[in-house]
């Protein structure tokens, strides 16, 4: 469907560093970021806005480098949604069809169509600037899936939108997604959005992609801190590597990794643990196998949140975790959590992964 | 707060008034018979005409080239684009008398452009050409400029997205920018169509005769003094009011819509 070959652009303070990338037929791809890091300039390259100084494009195998905009048949959604103020609403979806079809016969119909799709055929005859946000969204939608594009590409579209109604619609994303079968290709800064509509991943930061997979793929074995960082990894054990291969962590004693795939012996010296907060289980049960590490922590921190406490543990040798316990589980524990309580604490295997540790690149 | 509120609208006013006192005196105290009879003054009438019609030429002719430079100006980034704006803008700097001679110089009779129009049967010296052409080079800054800005405030993210959606960049332009942005190229058209009205400087040089409305008063004040040059001033001074009133309205009331 879309295949970016090496694409290379400098634009102003901007850069696209070697991107390559692929979004399959009907696939969902997220591409998550940190703000600033050239993801709108990427998205409209892929659209010709911006031409690429190095690499190629491919749109259905066909080389689209030097297409014109026009002619790649690919819908653009932006942030605020850049519907046309002098157009009411069905003269925004309808602006297309127009330009293809002068004499407009079915353009109606498929306006109209396309708006009780999306709900909002009752706000045809409104002009933009009468619509809340979320209207707009479906608009801007409306106005680009009109066209049957090949690709859908969204540059955070979700984000200009309060909570409730960013959470409806990117179930509403999901379910165009599932009925239309379009590739899209959305761009986010946010974990969570990127979770529950990724087929694929993408992680970029400053132009480059990092690392590609399925969300859960990436997020069980993120390949760096950045992106480990980026999908909400808090936690960092220091840890080195002995002659023998053994694993010695930051003053917590030695673990066995040998299982761990890739093991992090063949081609690193020094490494960091990384532990979500799902993995650390308070007063373990069975100190069975299911536990990489366990040992006895004491609380320093603790905050109140709805429904659950964070908590932060420190272990003897100084390294601290966070994570967060529901307030159903704390009042099973046989301590009462507070400063200075000591706690059974207990690292599950199969949630913790490792990424080398090079401390000049942080 | 309140002492900001009154010193900053105290010397608004004074400004206001400075403006509005010659005009209202001059209008106020002029006798309606004599103005009568100067609307009924073949010469006058003629000469009032001319002005309109050859600002309006003006005007118009320079919507079509400079619409796409003040497109060029807001959008692109070209070497040498500080020099093209400086230049856009010196018209109004210079003393127009020199802006007339400079025309002369090149669109006279005996001068490179000049014979170069002369070839197709178009001079610019005593003609209703020249006078448009001295208009448009003194006033084109007030249609580029607003254009300008006109197109600035276009997010360019919309001409983006109708390329997105299969517009051709001339669609683009003439479905997405030039809509929204026709407010303020109109408005720079009305204001570079005053402006070729008021002109005297540049056109005098080039034009003596046929005689617009500015070189008309001119000449009676010099012949025959006050009395004779004020019924004519009152009488462009009314016209143009009337006529910029209905247009200002006009822009106004679409803006609601």
């Amino acid at each position: 469907m879309l295949r970016l070959e090496n694409i290379c652009l400098k634009l102003g303070a901007f850069q696209l560093r070697k991107v390559s990338l692929e979004v399959g037929q009907g696939e969902y791809t997220v591409l998550l970021g940190p703000t600033g890091t050239g993801k709108t300039v990427l998205l409209e390259t892929i659209a010709g806005i911006h031409r690429p100084d190095q690499g190629r494009i491919f749109l259905n195998d066909r080389d689209a480098t030097s297409l014109p905009t026009e002619a790649r048949h690919l819908g653009v959604v932006y942030q605020d949604y850049a519907l046309f103020p002098h157009l009411t609403v069905y003269g925004n979806i309808a602006f297309g069809l127009r330009l293809k079809d002068e004499i407009g016969t079915g353009v109606r119909h498929a306006v109209e169509e396309m708006a009780r799709f999306l709900e909002i055929a009752h706000l045809l005859n409104r002009r933009p600037k009468h619509l809340s946000g979320g209207e707009r969204q479906r608009v801007a939608l409306a106005r680009a899936l009109v066209l049957e594009p090949h690709i859908l590409l969204l540059d955070e579209p979700l984000s200009a939108l309060d909570r409730s109604t960013r959470d409806r619609l990117r179930r509403e994303l999901k379910r165009i997604h599932e009925e239309i079968g379009v590739a899209i290709l959305h761009i986010t800064h946010d974990l969570s959005e990127a979770f529950f509509l990724a087929d694929r991943l993408l992680v970029m930061k400053e132009g480059a992609i990092l690392q590609e997979g399925r969300p859960e793929e990436v997020s069980m074995r993120p390949e760096n801190r950045f992106v480990a960082e980026l999908l909400g990894i808090e936690n960092f054990i220091p840890a080195e590597i002995g002659e023998g291969g053994q694993v010695f962590l930051d003053g917590m004693g030695s673990v066995d990794m040998t299982v761990f795939s890739p093991n992090p012996a063949e081609k690193f010296k020094r490494i960091y643990l990384t532990v979500p907060g799902w993995t650390i289980e308070l007063f373990p049960e069975r100190k069975n196998n299911i536990y990489l590490w366990h040992g006895t922590m004491t609380v320093v921190n603790l905050s109140h949140a709805d429904g659950h406490i964070e908590v932060e543990l420190e272990h003897e040798s100084k390294v601290r975790l966070r994570t967060s316990v529901s307030r159903r589980e704390a009042a099973k524990l046989p301590v009462r959590l507070e400063p200075g309580s000591a706690v059974e604490t207990g690292l599950i295997r199969d949630g913790l992964h490792w990424v080398p540790r090079d401390d000049d690149q942080l | 707060m309140k002492s900001f509120s009154i010193i900053f609208s105290g010397l608004s006013l004074i400004l206001v008034i400075l403006v509005v006192i010659p005009l209202a005196s001059m209008i106020l105290s002029s006798d309606p018979e004599i103005l009568k009879s100067t609307i009924s003054d073949q010469e006058v009438v003629s000469s009032i005409l001319l002005t309109l019609r050859s600002a309006l030429w003006a005007t118009l002719v320079s919507v079509i080239f400079g619409i796409p430079l003040a497109y060029l100006l807001a959008r692109r980034n070209f070497p040498g684009k500080s020099i093209v704006q400086g230049l856009v803008d010196l018209p109004v700097m210079i003393p127009h008398t020199a802006a007339g001679i400079a025309l002369l110089m090149v669109y006279g009779r005996n001068f490179f452009m000049g014979q170069a129009f002369g070839k197709v049967g178009v001079t610019f010296v005593g003609t209703e050409a020249g006078i448009s052409l001295a208009m448009a080079y003194v006033s084109l800054p007030f249609l580029v400029n607003s254009a300008k800005d006109g197109f600035l405030a276009v997010d360019p993210k919309l001409e983006r997205v109708a390329r997105t959606l299969g517009a051709s960049p001339w669609q683009a332009f003439f479905r997405v920018s030039l809509p929204l942005a026709w407010r303020p190229i109109l408005s720079g058209a009305i204001m570079m169509w005053a402006r070729g009205i008021s002109e005297f400087g540049a056109v005098v040089v080039l034009v003596y005769h046929p005689m617009i409305a500015p070189i008309l008063i001119w000449e009676r004040f010099q012949a025959y003094g006050l009395k004779y040059a004020k019924p004519v001033s009152v009488l462009l001074i009314i016209l143009c009011l009337l006529i910029f009133a209905v247009l200002r309205w006009l822009a106004e009331r679409r803006k609601e819509a």
